[in-house]
């Protein structure tokens, strides 16, 4: 076998493969049926970007129900279907394809691979978020509505739901397959596919964040698989795993559900980490400060994830010693965040720092990600955090560590590696009216909620007492300016696709950014096949 | 942006409130703290950011130095984290251990949550009432109502009948569900509890002021959910006594019995209708396909009249037993006005008495139970022999012990202990009388509900049947001088 490829290899010179089918295939058939990374890593993205707009939308009704006190637009369920359906399109059709997609295009690139190490199943997972995503939509149309218990769908509400509710469960299992594959994926290539010279400890940290991820994914994807499995049959099979009349107990799958969706925001945070830590070297000319703390700091949260999970819980009246034990482990959780955040700090301490787009977006990130840090410790404190706990405080908080943090970073990364993947310039002054206006609304939008939570507002509520008026009405202007800010993403995307500024890109793009990464050595726009013959030299500013 | 607009109604807050409890001034100086250690550590960072941000960049001409590591600046970043913490987790601790002690409370009331209401016992002095959005706000709430909500004093967050509570008193709140989970928040007290269907959890506060204080639910728990709040209205000791005196006088009334013509129940039943049965239903009665069905066409409202009332008393699915929220006049108005509105008309109708005779223990009047079986202070009572205390336990156990423990004893996890094998039944007797006499958790204090030869009755029943066989009795004249030494009931206050 060993002897075949290295004669394939001798003739697969980048410019004589015409005697092979290496070409995309022509047409749309070659987005449904490729198995290059290239190709399901676009797909990935332009599939989180569609839903990004989709989830949005949601938010935006939302926000609009929210904009004054009294109901004007929609009735209460439809209200809590939206709450329930924005989280569950971000968290599953936004976030995590968004990052899937990346690593995508970027992990082979970054570890001088040729492609994934499962290209069949790469395709395969893909297809399968997008029938399950589609077939969570449908639910939208169904007698009863679309789920409306929130993305945590708690028994017993959540066996109050209509029609939906199988294709809900059905459509969360199509989901957590694909993630699992993906993460299969991820941790095959990773392991099998490196270049010789790529020892674990010389990989960009978005290589090693992705790797900790798939862990996660693969951990903790089955547990959830299996609590929505117990509510199905709870519902159609007369079991009683979460009725306490029949000797269940409902408190059960918030463990079992926690216990998944711990981890689940760490699969969130730690890829946003590591573009992060890949960015903002780049553009700071000096290598990321503590490397090596950076990877034992992502293990650590990671680990941390799994043992911290009933502080969801705090209000279910668990037992003290219960109480204070997942009060210590969480705040636990502040000290590797911590080293993190100064780390970045450090890295741009005496640097050479410019300000393009990416660089923007990626230190806004560091500082906001850093604001919903603080409110994450401030509501570890058990005794504090029964204030807090389901307010806008915590709305205000998880959608600090989402947005300005996760989506942030995905836009860092479009502006970094577009020039990359599509061998055009953006427009960079579109870009940083693009960043300047999120940066701005997206503080209007979210900080507000801040005090609306600490006044008293309840979350997943369709209407308000009148003093949260104000803060409610600046909230959503926020809302609405953010949300129309981002068509000017969806613009730079398309134009710059379609040929951008009309620079001819150099192959590093970013002033020598060859020395960051194996990506960066490759031409601009990538070849639809790269590393067909392993890299002899790695970069290692990174390290 | 005009801050100052529509804050006639409470006092506008951007901060945590520092409440009324003790409890709630130790959170709040708790968050102040946590919230300063993290303003400091954010100004520390942030302004080492920015000032890189501001000099070391390229515009100005800096060059990069090449630092990537440094031992023991790191080592530096993580142990002041780790000491900070620590800081921080002390008197966290200590408050939460505080708010996690309800001993020595001086009156109890159980609080359950329903879909969309609550509902509170006091369980020292048999008060008991349900407590809904009151009707101004929830006029106002439904979409295209055209009301302004600014014009509604406190929209949304009043209610019909709101908790009243004792100043300076330590009170314990046991919470539970009907349905499904709702969440007890009244900030000013500091803390929020959620009710869980089959499950009891505790709480407890002490409020130093008089006053009105509210919240809301706050744990998602279907449409309604923004629409359940929660007014606790605090009053010292003497007004709390004359509100406890004319409540019970109130509850005592009970049902008018008397036969109705059919267009005054239904004329009446259209009121209940639209305050109990129009938030699922519909106020046109055409229901939520999927989820609430339509009244009008109904097959079970055109159908049998016993049937229905069934129904409306007991409950189904998601359907709540109304016989124990309403009064049998109630009932039987909205029955007929169901059957005769809202697009029906079977023409028949069902009469208060008829519904009287349905209802398990007279809704709406106060619990009468704690009063009644009070034991007779008699002289002592002559011993019973083994056999004779086991066959008259069997019918104390049914009525009194079977719905929790079950008839066979086999119990019901995991709320209700099997008596079958029972370590307390098969272990010392004296500790089981205890047990019995004073109640512990959810286990209710038999001490003055049961007379004395019933309660020795039912011990010996225990302890020898229901799969049990430790072979020994207790007689009534024991039981006797222990229900004298108990302290009184608390239902005189």
């Amino acid at each position: 076998m060993s002897a075949v490829v290295a004669e394939h290899d001798e003739h697969h010179d980048e410019h004589h493969h015409d005697d092979h089918a290496h070409g995309p295939e022509k047409g749309l058939l070659r987005w449904i049926v490729t198995t290059n990374h290239k190709d399901i890593g676009t797909l990935y993205l332009l599939f989180a970007l569609a839903m990004f707009f989709v989830g949005g939308v949601m938010a935006l009704v939302i926000r609009a129900e929210l904009f004054e006190p009294g109901l004007q637009f929609v009735e209460p369920q439809f209200f809590n279907s939206m709450t329930t359906m924005h989280a569950l399109v971000m968290v599953f059709g936004a976030v995590m394809p968004g990052f899937v997609g990346l690593a995508n295009w970027m992990i082979p690139m970054m570890i001088g691979a040729p492609d994934m190490a499962l290209p069949r199943m790469n395709n395969m997972s893909f297809w399968m978020l997008v029938a399950g995503v589609l077939l969570l939509a449908t639910t939208l149309f169904m007698e009863g509505g679309a789920p409306a218990a929130g993305w945590t769908l708690y028994p017993p509400l959540v066996l109050q739901t209509g029609k939906a509710l199988p294709f809900a469960i059905f459509s969360v299992h199509l989901l957590g397959i694909s993630s699992i594959m993906g993460a299969i994926n991820i941790i095959a290539t990773i392991f099998n596919m490196r270049a010789p010279a790529m020892t674990l400890m010389k990989m960009p940290l978005f290589v090693w964040t992705w790797l900790i991820t798939a862990f996660l994914l693969i951990a903790v994807m089955p547990v959830f698989a299996g609590a929505v499995t117990m509510l199905l049959t709870d519902r159609f099979f007369e079991t009683s795993f979460f009725d306490a009349a029949g000797g269940g107990d409902p408190v059960l799958y918030q463990h079992i559900f926690w216990f998944f969706g711990h981890p689940e925001v760490y699969i969130m945070i730690l890829p946003t980490f590591g573009v992060a830590s890949t960015i903002i070297p780049v553009f700071a000319r000096k290598p990321l400060f503590g490397y090596s703390s950076m990877v034992y700091a992502t293990a650590s949260i990671a680990f941390l994830s799994f043992i911290v999970w009933a502080h969801h819980m705090f209000t279910v009246g668990m037992p003290i010693a219960g109480e204070l034990y997942f009060m210590y482990a969480t705040m636990l959780i502040a000290i590797p965040t911590g080293v993190k955040v100064f780390n970045w700090t450090a890295t741009m301490w005496k640097g050479s720092m410019t300000f393009e787009t990416p660089m923007l977006f990626s230190i806004a990130f560091v500082v906001l990600f850093t604001m919903g840090g603080f409110t994450g410790l401030m509501m570890s404190i058990a005794p504090s955090d029964f204030q807090y706990h389901d307010t806008y405080f915590i709305v205000a908080h998880f959608h600090y560590v989402l947005v300005p943090s996760s989506i942030f970073i995905l836009m860092a990364a479009g502006y970094y590696w577009l020039p990359k993947w599509t061998g055009h310039m953006y427009n960079e002054k579109i870009g940083q009216l693009h960043f300047w206006l999120s940066v701005v609304s997206v503080n209007i939008l979210f900080f507000p909620q801040h005090f609306l939570g600490l006044a008293g507002m309840p979350r997943r509520i369709p209407d308000y007492a009148v003093q949260f008026a104000d803060w409610n009405m600046i909230s959503s202007i926020g809302g609405f300016i953010f949300g129309i800010s981002q068509l000017l993403f969806l613009y730079i995307v398309i134009d710059t696709i379609r040929g951008g500024t009309g620079e001819k890109v150099s192959d590093e793009v970013w002033e020598d950014a060859h020395k960051h990464g194996l990506e960066w050595t490759l031409p601009s726009p990538a070849p639809y096949h790269t590393f067909t013959t392993p890299p002899t030299v790695i970069p290692t500013e990174h390290i | 942006m005009a801050l100052g607009l529509g804050t006639a109604h409470a006092e506008y807050t951007l901060n945590l409130m520092k409440g009324v409890t003790k409890v709630s001034n130790d959170v709040y100086d708790l968050h102040m703290l946590i919230l300063w250690i993290c303003v400091f550590i954010g100004l520390g960072v942030f302004g080492t950011m920015f000032y890189s941000i501001y000099h070391h960049r390229k515009s100005k001409g800096h060059k990069a130095a090449q630092f990537h590591e440094n031992t023991t600046v790191e080592i530096i970043w993580t142990i002041i984290p780790t000491l900070i913490l620590v800081g921080m987790a002390i008197p966290a601790t200590k408050t939460l251990m505080e708010l996690d002690d309800v001993q020595d409370s001086e009156m109890s009331i159980k609080v359950t949550g329903w879909q969309w209401k609550w509902e509170y016992d006091y369980l020292d002095n048999g008060i008991h009432f349900f407590s809904s959005l009151d009707e101004a706000s929830n006029k106002a709430r439904q979409v295209h109502s055209g009301i302004d909500p600014r014009s509604v004093p406190h929209y949304l967050l009043n209610v019909d009948k709101p908790l009243v509570v004792p100043t300076k008193k330590k009170i314990r709140f046991v919470f539970t569900a009907a349905d499904v989970i709702h969440s007890w928040w009244v900030p000013e007290l500091g803390w929020k509890k959620d009710a869980i269907p089959g499950f009891i959890n505790e709480a407890w506060t002490s409020v130093d002021k008089p006053g009105t204080y509210r919240g809301q639910c706050t744990e998602l728990c279907g449409k309604d959910h923004g629409f359940m709040p929660i007014v606790v209205i605090a009053m010292d000791q003497p007004d709390y006594d004359a509100w406890v005196k004319k409540t019970k006088e109130d509850a005592q009334k009970g049902p008018d019995l008397s036969d109705q013509p059919r267009d005054q129940l239904v004329a009446k039943g259209a009121a209940i209708y639209a305050k109990n049965c129009s938030t699922c239903h519909l106020p046109d009665g055409k229901g939520v396909p999927g989820a609430f069905p339509a009244i009008g066409g109904s097959a079970v409202v055109k159908g049998d009249i016993k049937a229905q009332t069934n129904l409306v008393l007991n409950g189904k699915g998601g359907m709540p037993a109304f016989g124990k929220m309403l009064k049998a006049d109630e009932l039987a108005q909205v029955i007929t006005y169901t059957r005769n509105a809202l697009g029906n008309s079977v023409g028949d109708d069902i009469q208060p008495k008829a519904i009287q005779e349905l209802l398990p223990n007279k809704a709406g009047a106060a619990k009468p139970e704690a009063k009644a079986a009070a034991p007779e202070k008699a002289e002592p009572i002559a011993d019973l022999s083994k056999d004779e205390l086991v066959a008259a336990g069997k019918a104390v156990y049914e009525s009194n012990c079977a719905s929790c423990h079950q008839a066979e004893g086999q119990g019901m996890a995991p709320m209700f202990p099997a008596l079958h094998g029972s370590a307390v039944v098969k272990g010392d007797i004296n500790a089981q009388v205890d047990l019995m006499l004073n109640g512990k958790g959810m286990m209710p204090a038999f001490g003055h509900s049961l007379s004395a030869k019933d309660f020795a009755a039912v011990v010996t029943f225990t302890r020898n049947s229901l799969g049990n066989s430790v072979n020994d009795v207790i007689q009534p004249s024991a039981i006797q001088k222990l229900q004298a030494a108990l302290p009184p009931a608390q239902d005189d206050e």
